[in-house]
């Protein structure tokens, strides 16, 4: 199996240098006879690629299943008794076989965008190019500097030392794809820009064409941070779900610098604006990604998350400087090309709302960099590391994601190209007054309702974060319900549909607007669950059989405590009565896992989730006497953040829905001129 | 070890002949010509009148800005058609009749 | 005045006055106080969390820390004095956050700078983009007004909705 692992990786890593020499050479020369023809092979070698990178993926997986430690990785990696899900895993759960898993996915994605070439085979012939590039250097690096088929070296062992406990859980078998796929397909609307740029493309189709490319990987990736936090959630046991740990920040960047290209790609289709803008966001979309897999790889910032130390760091700093130099040399070469002229009709429009959209989500990305590689630039400067860990980050981030839901809620308000204070007016003013009324209510009712009722501002700052979170979001609940009211209430009068119906369509009509829309009440429903972590609360205690503890209005009584054993690990847990109100509303499990194969602990939670708030119980250990030590954390809330969430992912496979036809249809011609092609406007 | 050999060269050998062997036309795709960008360029324009019209039924532009915003793009849609329509034809045809 | 324009000068008026509530108060409470001073320290074992979120099994340090951040908040510590003793005892990495000392305040200026010259900046190119001329037309063709009004015509039936 490792030869021929071997083997795939070298035809692939052959084959990519083939279509990426290839397809320059047609690209330099389009008037040579034959370049047609060498384009072609170029594009048939680049879909080879795929196949030879997934048989690699195959052997390694299959070597993983028959348990082969004479390969080094999965002896690090596997043991004879892991469960079978979690073989799977083998192949992204350490530094060589996520490098392949990210060369799968990219040949993946490769494969599909050379399969759809005919959509504008020249635009496509440069795309593909560019990709076969990136492949060179993850193929290089996967054949040459971590290579997941190097043999162990000594005598062969009986058993391997198994995955990692923390992600023997079954959301960490999707966690990674999904990330990855989203770190991963920020290579396509990469490789369409810069091809675009290169090759001067006339007019701004070629943003059309990326536009699905982008949203399909932003979904990914939004998916994918979310089972990451989500997973946090309930196995890191800590009980929280965000710990702006580095490796976090790195998925966090490229995401929204992804939100903001997201926005202002509209601003280039619709008006022609933000050309050179735009060319720069994709481009620090893709190298935000890359920067993420290398401080996951190299080990330079010391996170939970950090793979081993290891020498592809360097390999990684060197790509980064290249992509950076090649960008910056067509840009500087063919800038002129991005030259717009558009005028803004009026301060107050729906452009000048997506330019404060994008500063405040640079900003944001800015803060978060900055952050991560402060204690860094520290250490250069003052010659002593610091941290920077989650106070400075709500600090200096809370305000701007507060700033950024109030333009959420206005923007959808505002119309292209120039909108009047008084229509402005108007239609903020009903959605402003119940949103006010929201949160007066969410203030003024008592405490003892729980949750995050009566929260009181004045008593502390994240109180005052969380209400003025809260007021926002229902303001863009409102706003965003005014739309589509609106909106319907058009439709219905020019049809005489009903209203329920012509909500329907006016989404199908413009999908990816309302399909947006929706997007953004996710985001409602999201910040409202991290609303709620103001009012987090904590408890611990060592309990004996029959006592009890108290948190919020739950008792909780240890009705016994126990351990179990098989091949894989080693359980302790408790079993624990919950009341409210002197009635048992439920008995839960907090267990402490031992996995004898890596002879690590891991704790596993127990989770009672609520619409109000999440009942959370950790066995934390033994005391001296034997007897359980059980923190309960009380979380207001947080299933909301998981419901956006996926909120979030339908609304974004609806804006990826093909709108539905305009009733007015025009005849396409069907003779083609042969005229000089122009230069954009 | 022989069993692996054997399957790399079989892979490598059928993957020369996919890449290197070619028979029959190359798809090229249309060729980008001046009419084909003044289409797009249509379609963008219409694009926006539609959501101007959208927006001001909606209920979001005042009927001044309306009539400004809306005689600037029509003016440069019939730009646009009235070049379209000479490219196609050499002389200035009469509007084509939309089906609905 | 109008109710709508009184009402947000009222809401900023009361987001203010809550605003200035907060910043004057200050917590006192031993046990709120060992949780907010608890979440500005790090657990030094190297698992890069907060010291009171800090839960793996058999943490060697975050229990000794507990213990000491208890002692010295029931003493009647400042917090000032609790964080120089940690620091003290643990090196700087054991706060949570920058200081808003010395060099560290580059951190905390840093993103208020970008914001205050980012916003400027916004101002400035949407200010400049309004004062632009308005774009000439594509085409010039010569073409007759009859013409253009129809080719008007059609692009409104066209677009209608």
């Amino acid at each position: 199996m490792a030869f021929i692992g071997n083997f795939a990786l070298l035809l692939a890593f052959a084959l990519s240098v083939y279509c990426f020499g290839a397809g320059v050479l047609a690209l330099l020369s389009p008037d040579e006879p034959n370049s047609q023809r060498l384009s072609e092979t170029a594009r048939r070698a680049g879909i080879v690629v795929f196949g030879a990178v997934f048989l690699a993926a195959v052997a390694l997986v299959v070597s993983a299943f028959r348990d082969d430690f004479t390969i080094a990785y999965i002896f690090h990696h596997s043991n004879r008794d892991l469960p079978t899900p979690y073989k799977f895993a083998t192949l992204w759960s350490g530094q060589e076989g996520s490098i392949l898993f990210w060369c799968l996915l990219l040949s993946a994605y490769a494969f599909v965008l050379r399969l759809r070439y005919k959509t504008d085979p020249r635009l496509f012939a440069y795309a593909s190019v560019v990709v076969a590039g990136v492949q060179i250097f993850f193929l290089a690096l996967v054949n040459f500097a971590a290579n997941p088929f190097g043999l162990l070296e000594g005598p062969l062992r009986p058993d391997g030392s198994g995955l990692n406990p923390l992600l023997q859980y079954p959301e960490m078998v999707i966690h990674p794809p999904m990330l990855y796929m989203g770190y991963v397909g920020f290579t396509v609307p990469f490789a369409f820009a810069l091809g675009a740029l290169i090759m001067k493309y006339p007019g701004e189709k070629w943003i059309h064409i990326t536009r699905r490319w982008t949203m399909v990987t932003w979904g990914f990736l939004t998916c994918g941070i979310f089972l990451g936090s989500h997973w946090a959630y309930s196995v890191l046991g800590w009980g929280g779900y965000w710990g702006w740990d580095p490796v976090e920040n790195a998925s966090l960047m490229p995401w929204l610098v992804g939100t903001a290209f997201l926005h202002s790609v509209m601003m280039q289709e619709k008006r022609g604006m933000l050309k050179v803008w735009n060319m720069w966001l994709v481009f620090a979309c893709f190298w935000l990604a890359i920067l993420g897999t290398f401080l996951t790889r190299s080990g330079i910032i010391s996170s939970v998350h950090a793979f081993a130390q290891s020498s592809i760091g360097s390999w990684f700093a060197w790509f980064l400087g290249i992509t950076f130099a090649v960008f910056v040399f067509f840009f500087v070469l063919n800038h002129k090309h991005l030259r717009s002229d558009n005028k803004l009709e009026g301060m107050i429009s729906r452009e000048s709302s997506f330019l404060f959209n994008n500063l405040l989500f640079l900003l944001l990305t800015l803060d978060v960099l900055w952050g991560t590689w402060f204690p860094k630039i520290s250490e250069l400067v003052q010659g002593n590391k610091v941290t920077v860990g989650a106070p400075f980050y709500n600090r200096v981030a809370i305000p701007v994601a507060l700033i950024l839901l109030l333009l959420t809620a206005l923007g959808p308000l505002l119309a292209w190209r120039k909108t009047s204070l008084e229509s402005l007016k108007r239609n903020f003013t009903w959605p402003f007054t119940v949103a006010l009324i929201i949160a007066l209510f969410v203030m003024l009712t008592p405490t003892s309702w729980g949750s995050i009722f009566g929260l009181k501002p004045w008593h502390d700052v994240s109180y005052f974060y969380s209400l003025m979170t809260i007021f926002l979001s229902a303001l863009v609940a409102f706003t965003v319900g005014s739309e589509f009211y609106r909106g319907g209430r058009v439709i219905a009068e020019k049809t005489g549909q009903g209203m329920f119906a012509s909500m329907v369509q006016l989404t199908h009509r413009n999908t990816r607007r309302y399909g947006g829309y929706i997007v953004h009440f996710g985001v409602v429903l999201v910040m409202i669950g991290f609303s709620g972590s103001a009012l987090n609360q904590d408890k611990e205690a060592e309990l004996g059989y029959g006592d009890h503890m108290q948190i919020g209005s739950y008792d909780l009584v240890c009705r016994s405590y126990t351990q179990d054993d098989n091949a894989n690990q080693e359980t302790e847990w408790a079993l624990m009565d919950v009341y409210q109100n002197g009635q048992l509303v439920r008995t839960m499990t907090p267990q402490r896992i031992f996995y004898k194969a890596s002879q690590q602990a891991s704790t596993k939670p127990d989770i009672d989730q609520g619409f109000k708030e999440d009942l959370y119980l950790v066995y934390e250990g033994q005391n001296d006497k034997g007897q359980p030590v059980i923190k309960a954390h009380l979380n207001p809330m947080v299933i909301w953040i998981w419901i956006g969430a996926w909120v979030m992912i339908i609304g974004t496979g609806l804006a990826l829905v093909e709108n539905a036809p305009v009733p007015v249809t025009v005849r396409v011609p069907r003779m083609m001129e042969h005229a000089a092609p122009v230069a954009g406007d | 070890m022989i069993l692996g050999i054997v399957c790399a060269v079989l892979i490598t050998a059928a993957s020369l002949f996919y890449i290197f062997y070619l028979p029959g036309e190359l798809y090229l795709g249309p060729e980008k010509t001046r009419a084909s960008y003044l289409r797009e360029r249509k379609d963008v324009v219409y694009e926006n009148l539609r959501d101007l019209n959208f927006e001001y039924r909606a209920g979001k532009v005042p009927d001044t800005d309306y009539q400004s915003l809306k005689a600037n793009l029509q003016d440069e849609a019939a730009g646009l058609l009235a070049e379209i329509a000479q490219l196609e034809s050499g002389a200035i045809p009469a509007p084509r009749k939309a089906r609905s | 005045m109008t109710i709508s324009k009184t009402i947000p000068r009222r809401a900023l008026q009361a987001v203010l006055l809550s605003l200035a509530i907060f910043i004057f108060s200050g917590a006192s409470d031993p046990s709120t106080r060992f949780n907010e001073i608890g979440h500005q320290l790090m657990c030094i074992c190297s698992c890069g969390q907060i010291l009171l979120e800090c839960n793996h099994v058999g943490c060697p340090s975050s229990d000794g820390m507990r213990n000491e951040l208890m002692a010295a908040v029931s003493r009647g510590d400042s917090d000032s004095l609790v964080q120089q003793a940690f620091v003290q005892k643990y090196g700087p990495t054991v706060l949570a956050a920058p200081t808003t000392k010395g060099f560290d305040r580059a951190a905390w200026i840093f993103p208020f700078i970008a914001f205050a010259v980012g916003t400027v900046l916004v101002i400035f190119v949407v200010r400049a983009w309004k004062n632009r001329p308005s774009p000439v037309l594509v085409g010039g063709l010569p073409i007759t007004n009859t013409d253009f009004d129809r080719f008007r015509r059609q692009a409104d039936e066209e677009t209608d909705l």
